[in-house]
C-alpha cells in the first residue's frame, strides 16, 4: 500500500473554522469525485435563445427607425436583450459551484469552489471520519454530512436525494476498501 | 466549507407576517400575492362593467350624468349625459383588465407558483428580482388607479381615450391623467419584462436533471411561451407609449400629421404588441386547461408534442397578424389579404389544441368536478369566440363589423369567458394545493353554472346587437337596440352575483374549508410534480432535485 506522507500544512488551530491548504501530494487518490448543481441549458441552447430573441426584437425596429424614433426602440429592446443575457449568464454563474472529494489512505480532502472564486477546504484522516446520511431532519431529504477534525460539513446539498444516497454508498465503499487494503 | 445545518433545522424560525408577505422571495408566496392583488383589481374593474351595464340597460342616460354619477336611475329630464364618465369607464375597464388583472393572475400568479414546481426547480432563478416584479406591478396598478382619479380631459377626472390610447385622442387629452396612465403601462411593462426574463431563465436552466424540453409539462411550456411573447413585444409597446409621452409633453410630432408624423404608425406599434398580448392572456390558460382535462378524463393528454408546438406557433403567428385590428385605416388590398390569410392560419394551431383536448376526453372516464366544468365551459366558449374570430378576420366582413358590438362579443368570448374561465379552473384545481383546504364542491358548481349562464346571457346577445349595427364605445343608443341590451345587462348582473358568491367561497375555503392531506387529491392522473408535495408545499421545495421517476411515470 502507498505510504504517502502528510504533505499538508494546517492553518490555525481553531478547529471549527480552520481553513486548510490545498492538497499538494503527488500520489493519485484511491478514489475521487466531483459534484456540481444541475443546469439544463447548454451553451448551444443559450446561443439559440439569444439569437431568437435578438431577431424577434430586431424586426419591429423598422417602423421605429422610419419614424426617426430608433433611440426608443434601441433603448427598450436593447435593455430587454441585455437583461435576458445577464440573467442567464448570472444563473449559469451561480451553477458554477463545485465540490471535489479526494480520498488517500491517510487523508480525505474536500474542496468546495464557490461561484465567486472562493475555495473552501476541509481535510481529515479517513480513519477518524464519519459520514452520515440524514434521511430527514436536514435542510434537504437525504442530507449527507461528513464529520471529522471537529467539524461537520455538508456534501452535495444541491444534488437530488437519490444521487446523495449513491454518493454516500460510494464514499462508504471507498473507505471500507481502504480499511481492507490496509490490513 | 459549507458547514452542515442538520441540527439547526428544527428551530428554523417562521418568518413574520411582514417579512413573509412584503419582503417575500419565495415563488409560492409571490404567486399568491399576485393572485390576490389581481383579484382586488379585478373587482374594481368588474364593478365598472356593472355600472356600464346599468347605464346601457335602458335607452337614454339614467346614471352617468353631468350633474354627478348616480346609483339610482334619474327621471327623464333630470340628467344631462356625461360622455366623459362613460369613456373613462371603458378605458379603465380595458386597461385594468388587460394589464393588471388577467396577465398578473395567470402568468404572475399561477406561473410563479406552479411553473418552478412543475419543472422541479428549487425556486425561481432570481427570487429577489421576482419580488421586484411583483412590487413594480403594484406600483403600476397604483399609478393606473391614480390616473383614474387625476384631472383629465373635458375638465373632469380620468382619461377617456380607450385602452389602446390612440393618438390624436391620447395626445390631445387634457390634464395629467393620461401621463399617469402611460407611466402605469410603463411600470407594469417593466414588471412583466423582469418577470418574463426570470421565468425564461428558470424554465431553460433549472429544469430537473433528465427533464428535457420535450418532457416538460404543458403549463410550464405555456408560461415559457408567454414569457417570450412578453420579452419580444413589450419593448415595442414601451417605445410607442414613450413616443406618445414625448408627443404630449415635449412637442415631438411622431403621431401628428401637422409635423410630418402619422397617427396610424401608433396603431401599428400598439397592435404589434397588442395582438401578442391577447395570446399572453390566453396561452397560460391553455396550459391550465390541458392539465385539468387530462386529470379529470383520467388519461394522459392527447398529443403532447403537437400541443407544445401549437403553443409555440400560436406565439410566432401572433407577431405577424397585428394589422387585422386595423383593416379600416387605409391598408392596401394586398396588405389586407395578407393579414386576412395569416390570421386564418392561426385557426390551425388553435384547432390542434381544441381537438387534442377533445381527443383527451374521448374514451376517458370523465368526472365533472368543478375544475373540469370550468375547463369544458372554457372549451365551448373559446370555440364560440374563435369562430366569430374567423368571421372577423375577413377584411370585407370586418367593414361591416368594425367597432360594433359584434367585436365586443368576440373578444369577451375569448378573453372574459376564455381566460377568466381558465383562471377559475386553475383556482378550483389548485386551491387545495395552495391553501391546504378544499372548497365545498356544491358551491364551486353553483358558481360555475351561474357564471356560465350569466356570461352567455351577457355576451351572446351582443352578437345580435353588432349585427344590427350598434357601435361600441357609446353611452347611449337608439330604442331599437333596447331589447338585447336589456337582456345583456341582466346577464351582467347574474355574472356579478356569481363573482360575489365566488369571493364568499374563497373566504369560506381559506378559513373553514375541509383540510386536505392527500398530496394528489385529484387522483393519480394529476401527474405533474406539484402533486408530489404536501398541501400547501413546504416553504422551500425541491432543494433536493426531483428525479425522473417522479414526473415520468406514465412513460415507463
Amino acid at each position: 500500500m502507498p505510504t504517502g506522507s502528510l504533505n499538508i500544512k494546517r492553518a490555525a488551530s481553531s478547529a471549527a473554522l480552520s481553513s486548510y491548504a490545498p492538497v499538494t501530494r503527488t500520489d493519485p487518490p484511491l478514489w475521487e469525485t466531483s459534484l456540481r448543481p444541475n443546469r439544463s441549458l447548454g451553451t448551444t441552447g443559450f446561443r439559440y435563445i439569444m439569437i431568437i430573441a435578438a431577431i424577434g426584437l430586431l424586426l419591429p425596429s423598422i417602423p421605429f427607425l422610419l419614424a426617426g424614433a430608433g433611440v426608443f426602440w434601441l433603448g427598450f429592446a436593447g435593455l430587454a436583450l441585455t437583461l435576458l443575457w445577464l440573467a442567464i449568464t448570472l444563473n449559469n454563474h451561480h451553477g458554477r459551484l463545485r465540490e471535489h472529494i479526494g480520498l488517500w489512505p491517510d487523508l480525505i480532502a474536500v474542496e468546495r469552489h464557490e461561484p465567486n472564486g472562493k475555495i473552501k477546504r476541509w481535510q481529515c484522516n479517513p480513519y477518524w471520519m464519519r459520514s452520515h446520511l440524514h434521511k430527514s431532519g436536514g435542510p434537504v431529504k437525504n442530507y449527507l454530512t461528513l464529520t471529522g477534525n471537529d467539524r461537520c460539513i455538508e456534501l452535495g446539498a444541491f444534488l437530488s436525494p437519490q444521487e446523495r444516497v449513491a454518493l454516500y454508498l460510494e464514499i462508504e465503499t471507498a473507505i471500507k476498501s481502504l480499511g481492507q487494503s490496509r490490513r | 466549507m459549507a458547514n452542515a445545518a442538520a441540527h439547526d433545522q428544527d428551530d428554523h424560525p417562521r418568518p413574520g407576517f411582514f417579512t413573509r408577505w412584503f419582503m417575500s422571495t419565495n415563488h409560492k408566496d409571490i404567486g399568491i400575492l399576485y393572485l390576490f392583488t389581481a383579484a382586488v383589481v379585478g373587482f374594481i374593474s368588474v364593478s365598472m362593467t356593472v355600472y356600464m351595464r346599468m347605464e346601457l340597460m335602458n335607452p337614454g342616460v339614467q346614471y352617468m350624468c353631468q350633474e354627478g354619477a348616480r346609483l339610482t336611475a334619474a327621471a327623464v329630464g333630470e340628467c344631462t349625459p356625461n360622455g366623459h364618465l362613460w369613456n373613462v369607464m371603458i378605458t379603465y375597464h380595458g386597461i385594468l383588465m388587460m394589464f393588471f388583472v388577467v396577465i398578473p393572475a395567470l402568468f404572475g400568479g399561477f406561473g410563479n407558483y406552479f411553473m418552478p414546481l412543475m419543472i422541479g426547480a428549487p425556486d425561481m432563478a432570481f427570487p429577489r428580482l421576482n419580488n421586484l416584479s411583483y412590487w413594480l406591478y403594484v406600483c403600476g396598478t397604483a399609478l393606473g388607479v391614480a390616473s383614474l382619479l387625476a384631472p383629465g380631459g373635458n375638465g373632469q377626472l380620468g382619461s377617456g381615450v380607450g385602452w389602446v390610447l390612440y393618438p390624436p385622442l391620447a395626445t390631445l387629452e387634457g390634464g395629467y391623467s393620461m401621463d399617469l396612465a402611460i407611466f402605469a403601462v410603463h411600470v407594469s411593462g417593466a414588471s412583466s419584462i423582469l418577470g418574463a426574463i426570470n421565468m425564461i431563465t428558470t424554465f431553460l436552466n433549472m429544469r430537473a436533471p433528465g427533464m428535457t424540453l420535450h418532457k416538460t409539462p404543458l403549463f410550464a411550456w405555456s408560461i415559457f411561451v408567454t414569457a417570450f411573447l412578453i420579452l419580444l413585444s413589450l419593448p415595442v409597446l414601451a417605445g410607442a407609449i414613450t413616443m406618445l409621452l414625448t408627443d404630449r409633453n415635449f412637442g415631438t410630432t411622431f403621431f401628428d400629421p401637422a409635423g410630418g408624423g402619422d397617427p396610424v404608425l401608433y396603431q401599428h406599434l400598439l397592435w404589434f404588441f397588442g395582438h401578442p398580448e391577447v395570446y399572453m392572456i390566453i396561452v397560460p390558460g391553455f396550459g391550465i386547461i390541458s392539465h385539468v382535462i387530462a386529470t379529470f378524463s383520467k388519461k394522459a393528454i392527447f398529443g403532447y408534442l403537437p400541443m407544445v408546438y401549437a403553443m409555440v406557433s400560436i406565439g410566432v403567428l401572433g407577431f405577424v397578424v397585428w394589422a387585422h385590428h386595423m383593416y379600416t385605416v387605409g391598408l392596401s388590398t394586398t396588405q389586407q389579404s395578407y393579414f386576412m390569410l395569416a390570421t386564418m392560419v392561426i385557426a390551425v394551431p388553435t384547432g390542434i389544441k381544441v381537438f387534442s383536448w377533445i381527443a383527451t376526453m374521448w374514451g376517458g372516464s370523465i368526472e365533472f368536478k368543478t375544475p373540469m366544468l370550468w375547463a369544458t365551459g372554457f372549451l365551448f366558449l373559446f370555440t364560440v369566440g374563435g369562430v366569430t374570430g374567423v368571421v372577423l378576420s375577413q377584411a370585407p366582413l370586418d367593414r361591416g363589423y368594425h367597432d360594433t358590438y359584434y367585436v365586443v362579443a368576440h373578444f369577451h368570448y375569448v378573453m372574459s369567458l376564455g381566460a377568466v374561465f381558465c383562471i377559475f379552473a386553475g383556482i378550483y384545481y389548485w386551491i387545495g394545493k395552495m391553501s391546504g383546504r378544499q372548497y365545498p364542491e356544491w358551491a364551486g358548481k353553483l358558481h360555475f353554472w351561474t357564471m356560465f349562464i350569466g356570461a352567455n346571457v351577457t355576451f351572446f346577445p351582443q352578437h345580435f346587437l353588432g349585427r344590427n349595427g350598434m357601435p361600441r364605445r357609446y353611452l347611449d343608443y337608439p330604442e331599437q337596440f333596447a331589447l338585447w341590451n336589456y337582456v345583456s345587462s341582466i346577464g351582467a348582473f347574474i355574472s356579478f352575483a356569481s363573482f360575489i358568491f365566488f369571493i364568499g367561497i374563497i373566504v369560506y375555503t381559506l378559513r373553514w374549508g375541509k383540510k386536505i392531506e392527500e398530496k394528489a387529491y385529484w387522483g393519480e392522473h394529476a401527474e405533474t410534480l406539484e402533486w408530489t408535495l404536501s398541501n400547501p408545499p413546504p416553504e422551500h421545495t425541491f432543494e433536493q432535485l426531483p428525479t425522473p421517476d417522479m414526473w415520468d411515470k406514465g412513460k415507463h
